[in-house]
């Protein structure tokens, strides 16, 4: 550089634009002014005559360039850089701003690939809790995932902000939040090392299972109880051509009822097997659900789905008073299982229909069945495929009775016990024509009441038929069974069967008609009907 | 006996009502000799059956006859009914097809 004029004087005030370290002006935008005087005092070199010697003579240099300082107005807007401050999960929403929560980690989900129509793609997600017991799910895609799967941990607690709030997906997400959080590329996730006792692990709601009796099918609920018993892993296939893992656990707690658990899956070898082994050995372990399904099937049971957490014998104040209640007498408490068909209506309250109420009435079509008892008459009884051969073994204290298949010589094969064997059994799968003074309809009876309305065994039945041939003894056994009247308690549902809607009717239980009792029925009636005549 | 029309269905209070006519009861027996029973009506009164009874008799008997007066009838058909029987149910079975539903029975 060359100076043009060597000295000079000052005009005015100017002030010297410093640029020192770009961290310090982080808080303090507007700062840096500097005395001019003593600085340019301070780089004013008087500079001799002008000299070929120039490496002697400093120049007056204006100081090196400096970068701007980070905060600039840039547009119109002006950022806001301060960190966001935490606020709790609860006040999460999409126009919140800028926001920032502290959470642990309560579950982290699989790392799943898709493929659909933009591509292929990745996706993980996991599930906070803070201080304020507000839970949501976050859900990363694609790079976010690189960025974050890692970083993840189960039990360790987060700072998390910048990411975007969309509604939750209800199907999968059954954390009590209506939003979701997606994290994209310029969110952050800070691991906070210090351990924070106001967070806690897990956050329960338990539901009694005395509750979970009236629980809506396919609703998500948490519950609590002790094992009392565990059955072996057995092979499933599932309707997807996939095989999965299997078993069903017994949950009894202090409602006194008990219910059916069914792991699937790794829920099976894992927790499954750990569950067995304690039982095997004498205990009796508190298990924790969180998140398990319930299933209407054979009256209410729980099974676990993907986002299904167990807890062996956690370390709550709930696990604690089921131990303190199971070791004082809750042992050997009975208990009633509520995942067994229960037919709703005692000899109280039965409701009583003629057999053209059922289809004038229309019973049957909504989403529950109708339970109603009828006394009809056994008119005709089909004489083939009324049994199948039945699976013997037993799955807890029920039998299988799933249909076996013959595998090679002799021997039989269940599908769900996976287990081969030499003798089935046989059980009844009736199909009787009954009728009563205003019409007739078709119904199906299982064993008990096949065995009523046949007066003998299914498997007695099935050697006369096939094994003795004795066609003759047969049919009078069959024909001296027609012509009985029975009060039959009737399970009513309209099912698909191919593309159309049909009624099925099943009888659950045959009763022979107690004359004493059916005269007072009919007295009763005909006094009700007596008095409302007299109302018109 | 006429049989030409049918007996009245009647308990011990009822009886009164059709004296001298076909009636038809049941009765616990209390007393049985030769040539007459006495037994409880279903609504809890004494009654007289003159007749032959069955041998043997069970503890509950229908007896179809001429009623004689408001405590006795004159038997002609005696059955059997056995030893176990819904009295009460009996019972108002003869209210009914004395009272409102007369016109069915008589």
């Amino acid at each position: 550089m060359e100076t043009i004029i060597p000295e000079y004087e000052i005009i005015g005030n100017p002030k010297l634009l410093m640029g020192s370290e770009p961290e310090a002006n982080k808080s303090m935008p507007n700062n840096n002014l500097f005395e001019p005087s003593t600085r340019s005092t301070n780089n004013r070199y008087s500079a001799p005559a002008p000299a070929n010697k120039a490496q002697s003579f400093q120049p007056t240099i204006q100081p090196a360039y400096q970068p701007p300082p980070n905060y600039k107005i840039q547009g119109p807007i002006m950022k806001n850089e301060a960190p966001a401050r935490i606020i709790p999960i609860a006040a999460l929403n999409p126009y919140q701003g800028r926001w920032a929560i502290k959470a642990r980690v309560t579950a982290k989900g699989d790392l799943r690939r898709y493929n659909n129509a933009r591509g292929d793609g990745k996706v993980f997600s996991f599930d906070l809790l803070d201080s304020d017991g507000g839970e949501i799910r976050v859900t990363c895609f694609n790079a976010v995932v690189d960025r974050f799967y890692n970083v993840i941990e189960v039990g360790k607690v987060y700072l998390i902000s910048k990411g975007s709030l969309k509604p939750a997906q209800k199907n999968f997400n059954h954390l009590k939040n209506e939003w979701e959080i997606f994290l994209e590329s310029n969110s952050t996730v800070e691991l906070c090392p210090d351990e924070d006792g106001s967070i806690p692990r897990q956050q329960f709601s338990f539901r009694p299972i005395t509750e979970i009796e009236s629980a809506e099918n396919n609703s998500i609920l948490d519950v609590i109880g002790i094992v009392i018993s565990v059955n072996p892993s057995v092979p499933i296939l599932r309707k997807n051509g996939m095989e999965t893992q299997r078993r069903i656990l017994n949950l009894k707690d202090v409602s006194g009822k008990s219910v059916e658990l069914t792991l699937w899956g790794d829920f099976c070898n894992k927790e499954g097997q750990k569950l067995q082994e304690m039982v095997d050995s004498g205990l009796f372990p508190v298990l924790a659900v969180k998140a398990g399904k319930v299933n209407d099937f054979n009256g209410k049971s729980i099974g676990t789905i993907s986002s299904t957490q167990l807890f062996i014998d956690p370390d709550c104040p709930e696990a604690q008073g089921l131990r303190a209640w199971f070791e004082s007498g809750g042992r050997n408490t009975a208990s009633i299982s509520i995942s067994k068909e229960i037919m709703p209506g005692g000899s109280k309250n039965e409701i009583r229909k003629t057999l053209t109420q059922i289809k004038d009435e229309g019973l049957g079509r909504s989403d529950k069945p109708d339970w109603v008892t009828a006394k009809a008459t056994v008119v005709f009884i089909k004489t083939d495929n009324f049994c199948y051969t039945a699976c013997p073994l037993m799955i807890g204290d029920r039998q299988c009775n799933k249909k076996v298949t013959q595998s090679g010589n002799k021997r039989w094969l269940c599908d769900r016990c996976n287990q081969e064997f030499e003798e089935c059994d046989y059980r009844y799968l009736l199909q009787v024509q009954i009728q009563d003074h205003t019409g007739l309809t078709w119904v199906t009876a299982f064993q008990e009441a096949g065995e009523e309305i046949l007066g003998c065994s299914a498997k007695e039945m099935y050697l006369l038929k096939y094994e003795l041939q004795d066609d003759t003894r047969f049919g009078e056994i069959i024909r001296s069974r027609l012509f009985h009247q029975y009060l039959f308690r009737l399970k009513i549902k309209e099912e698909l069967y191919g593309d159309e809607q049909r009624v099925k009717i099943t009888v659950v239980k045959v009763d022979k008609v107690n004359y004493s009792a059916e005269s007072r029925y009919l007295l009763d009636m005909v006094t009700k009907n007596l008095r409302n005549r007299k109302q018109f | 006996m006429d049989t030409s029309s049918p007996a009245a269905f009647v308990n011990g209070g009822l009886l009164r009502m059709h004296v001298g006519r076909k009636v038809r009861t049941v009765i616990q027996v209390t007393r049985s000799d030769a040539g007459s029973v006495m037994g409880k009506s279903t609504d809890g009164c004494q009654l007289v059956v003159r007749g032959s009874p069955p041998a043997p008799l069970t503890s509950y008997v229908e007896v179809i006859g001429v009623a004689e007066n408001e405590n006795s009838i004159r038997a002609e058909l005696w059955t059997n009914f056995g030893d176990s029987f819904d009295a009460s149910n009996y019972d108002q079975l003869c209210q009914l097809a004395n009272g409102e539903l007369k016109h069915l029975f008589l």
